[in-house]
């Protein structure tokens, strides 16, 4: 019974992201806004790889996605005009980066990891800020554009069709997805599990915590990094703010939001982030004040978020 | 050989000093119980075996191994199970699915992606087996946390078995328990003990448990070794009367 | 050359004061209540903001009085209706909810004093140089490190001396333990907040005088208190102490040789204790 609905939930909602640039323009909206939504549910479902399944909490996810970016950004401008390579760049880059500072901090937990992972996050910020020669510092890396696919028998022109980028990037998507989802249901994953229900039982049952975690928190960064990448893309530019604190907390509320615990809650938080954004910056100069009452708003009365709520409701 | 040696351990935390120069000798099949007032330092020195603290000073020998400063992982993968004083258990997920996990970790699994179907049949046959055992099978798909606190122990129990271990570590097994479920859990260790062979060593509380159960006794006071013997040693013995059994008595 | 390096230390040794003071106070509310206060650098622009609306009426001295009080005062009541509900539950919420605060701070003085720098008046007496050899060396730079000294060795006091901060150190280590003694452990974490938050107030009015006022002067901040507390180790306030002064120093150093670097030093310097000694330079083993 439980299979069933979760199969029926999954066919549910991939004919939506389908069918997503038909009917978000009933709604008002623009196909760039579904490739946004994509990006950010990637970064946020790949942040909830690490904080809702494996209960590590990490708030500096957002280095490892500018590192994704101007990866991308880097490659295309000054080395090879090629969408793919690019994208393998971005995501050897931000996932080497995640592996070194991830060995430093895996012996750490709970507050004091979460703190070490907010200031580390800010070395990279600071690295592009300053070294604007090569990363065009505060003003961002301009100058470049993505590069239509060629797949040999046809041409995938993503540059001035918005709508077949978007399908590329829910193709990109839904292949990451599903490598998560198969992580999560493999022997592995339960390990993953298991470190978030009890690390002490766990460690106790042999599993050498530390290097789990430590391959989660990798697997986590390589696929943020490549939401990262295709956040370059999508924008055709990068600039620091890429890599700042405050997307990091962006994707932790955006997880939260939609609900940690389930599979595809940071996808429905995205959806309502992403959306919610785009009209509140357009109505106000504060963006930042509502974003920051939307925060303090969702811990104190939403904290299980959108699809915790659901569940309880279903349970009860 | 003996199965396990502790040799002169000691554990100073800061200026306390926790277990003062403890030794013991475990035995293939054997069932040590180790006994002691609060404070005694039954439980650091049950955390020294497993791993979970380093000694200050001394040496574990498993299986002829010294073992002194393996992480606890690799002590698990020696055959050391344990269970602790609170239980610890994944609380959020069914009885099924964490006997699941220690199954297929003891199994070697713990970095596997994928299981073919024979692999994942022997592994559900293994977790019914245990479910069984533990006399848990009618609620293999609660979620843990939900259970009653003796088949969270159970559970527990349960898990450390399956890592089939050749010693397995039992931090008061019947804390906090009713008479029925302490009766339960000790029957549930004596059937591993006689019908199943396997080596236990038990911190306990509950003196009816431990008279009942082991074939040889530790009694700890202080961090000190007070005495050792059968249990009609220890009971006969005065200075454990004086310190322990008189207390308890009173 | 030396009088350049002599320049760059004791401004380090000046920012690693500001650092310092701030980092304590964020330190102070994590080891009591295990919460991240992203929204420290908020506060501190409040205490800075405040004391630039209060000078016309009270004065500098006045303000550097009154101001951190005020700042103190609204840390009291946040904590009270916004951070005590998040008591007990995954330290995520506290940290998610304090993030919100810092952008609410950092928009709200924007919106109140407007964007641009604001400038601070400091008193003639202390910001004249002291000698002519010695440029750098104002009054008010000098005012300031016997302020924050006096600061710390009043804060230890209390820590050490006061039945206050007898308890605080005591909740600190065991929690449980006093409340069953019959502390009130609300009050306490009330008072506790508050004050880390006059610290934080405190700091601001300083680095206004130096810095001038700007919105973003806390989140400016409150990345090196961060790395101050983890060089340091966490759980012990003269390591946090140690910390900023140490991350101060060195990126005033490297101001002097590489200044492009002068940010990621502190950074590279976290590195390097995580890796020799993770719980950091003064940390208590087995705490965290």
């Amino acid at each position: 019974m439980e299979t069933l609905n979760r199969q029926t939930a999954n066919i549910i909602v991939w004919l939506l992201l389908l069918a997503m640039p038909f009917w978000i323009k009933a709604l008002g909206g623009y196909t760039e806004l579904c490739t946004q939504v994509l990006v950010y549910a990637l970064a946020a479902m790949a942040l909830n790889f690490l904080l809702g399944f494996t209960g590590v909490l990490s708030f500096g996810h957002a280095a490892y996605f500018g590192l994704g970016a101007y990866g991308v950004a880097m490659t295309i401008k000054y080395l090879v005009a090629s969408t793919p390579l690019a994208l393998l760049v971005g995501i050897v880059v931000g996932t080497i980066a995640a592996a070194i500072i991830g060995w430093l901090i895996v012996n750490l937990r709970g507050v004091y990891f979460a703190m070490v992972t907010i200031a580390f996050g800010q070395v990279f910020y600071f690295i592009t800020f300053r070294w604007n020669n090569v990363t065009g510092g505060d003003d961002g890396l301009t100058g470049w554009s993505r590069v239509p696919i060629d797949l040999g028998f046809t041409r995938i022109d993503i540059l001035h069709n918005p709508t077949a980028f978007y399908y590329v990037v829910l193709a990109i998507f839904a292949v990451a997805v599903g490598i998560m989802a198969f992580l999560l249901r493999s022997p592995f994953g339960r390990t993953l599990l298991a470190i978030r229900e009890n690390e002490r039982r766990a460690r106790f049952l042999g599993i050498p915590v530390e290097r789990h975690i430590w391959l989660s928190f990798l697997i986590s960064c390589l696929f943020v990094s490549l939401a990262g990448g295709l956040y370059a893309l999508l924008n055709n530019f990068v600039d620091p703010r890429a890599l700042r604190w405050d997307m990091s907390g962006n994707f932790v509320i955006i997880a939260v939001l939609g609900g940690m615990r389930s599979f595809w809650g940071p996808m429905i938080g995205a959806a309502i982030f992403v959306v919610l954004q785009d009209y509140v910056s357009s109505m106000t100069e504060n963006w930042m004040s509502f974003l920051g009452l939307f925060f303090v708003l969702i811990v104190l009365f939403f904290p299980r978020g959108v699809l915790g709520i659901l569940r309880r409701k279903s349970l009860s | 050989m003996s199965l396990l040696r502790v040799e002169n351990v000691s554990k100073h935390f800061g200026s306390l000093i926790a277990v003062d120069n403890v030794s013991m000798t475990v035995e293939p099949g054997e069932l040590r119980a180790v006994i002691g007032p609060n404070g005694a330092g039954k439980t650091t020195f049950f955390n020294m075996i497993s791993g979970f603290l380093n000694q200050t000073s001394g040496k574990i020998v498993f299986d002829g191994e010294d073992i002194s400063s393996l992480w606890p992982a690799r002590r698990v993968w020696r055959g050391i199970a344990r269970t602790f004083q609170i239980t610890e258990v994944f609380p959020e997920l069914s009885v099924r699915e964490n006997l699941r996990i220690a199954v297929e970790v003891a199994s070697g699994y713990r970095l596997h992606l994928w299981q073919s179907r024979n692999i994942d049949g022997e592994v559900k046959a293994r977790v019914v087996d245990l479910l069984e055992m533990g006399g848990l099978a009618d609620k293999a798909d609660r979620l843990v946390g939900e259970l009653s606190h003796g088949d969270q122990r159970s559970t527990e129990i349960m898990m450390a078995l399956a890592l089939k271990p050749r010693l397995l570590l039992l931090d008061e097994p019947t804390a906090g328990m009713g008479d029925q479920e302490t009766y339960e859990i000790t029957q549930l260790i004596r059937k591993l003990h006689r019908d199943q062979k396997h080596s236990i060593v038990l911190i306990e509380h509950d003196m009816r448990v431990v008279f009942h159960l082991a074939d040889r006794i530790m009694v700890l006071a202080e961090g000190k070794m007070l005495a050792e013997g059968t249990p009609k040693e220890i009971a006969a013995n005065e200075t454990v009367q004086a310190a322990y059994l008189g207390k308890a008595a009173a | 050359m030396t009088q350049l390096i002599l320049f760059d230390t004791f401004n380090g040794l000046i920012v690693g004061a500001f650092y310092a003071l701030m980092a304590l106070g964020l330190s102070l509310i994590m080891n009591l209540s295990g919460v991240i206060n992203f929204a420290h650098g908020g506060f501190l622009a409040i205490g800075g903001y405040l004391a630039f609306t209060l000078m016309p009426f009270v004065g500098f001295w006045g303000g550097l009085v009154l101001a951190p009080i005020l700042t103190a005062a609204i840390g009291l009541v946040v904590e009270r209706f916004l951070i005590r509900p998040l008591y007990g539950r995954d330290p995520l919420y506290s940290l998610l909810l304090t993030f919100g605060l810092a952008y609410i701070f950092e928009d709200g003085t924007r919106y109140i004093w407007g964007a641009q720098s604001l400038p601070y008046q400091i008193p003639t007496v202390l910001s004249s140089p002291l000698s002519s050899q010695f440029f750098f060396l104002t009054g008010y730079r000098l005012f300031m490190v016997v302020l924050v000294a006096v600061a710390v060795g009043a804060l230890f006091f209390i820590l050490k001396y006061t039945r206050l901060g007898v308890r605080i150190r005591a909740g600190t280590l065991d929690l449980e333990t006093v409340s069953v003694l019959g502390v009130n452990v609300r009050i306490l974490r009330n008072l506790n907040f508050g004050l880390g938050i006059y610290l934080a107030g405190l700091a601001g009015v300083l680095a206004a005088g130096m810095l001038g006022l700007q919105p973003t002067v806390g989140s400016s901040l409150i990345m090196p208190s961060f790395v101050a507390i983890i060089v340091g180790g966490l759980g012990s306030l003269p390591g946090t102490l140690l910390g900023g002064l140490l991350i101060g120093v060195a990126s005033g150093l490297t101001t002097v040789f590489f200044p492009s670097a002068t940010e990621a030093v502190m950074y590279i310097m976290m590195g390097l204790v995580l890796l020799v000694r993770p719980r950091g330079l003064l940390g208590e083993e087995g705490r965290f």
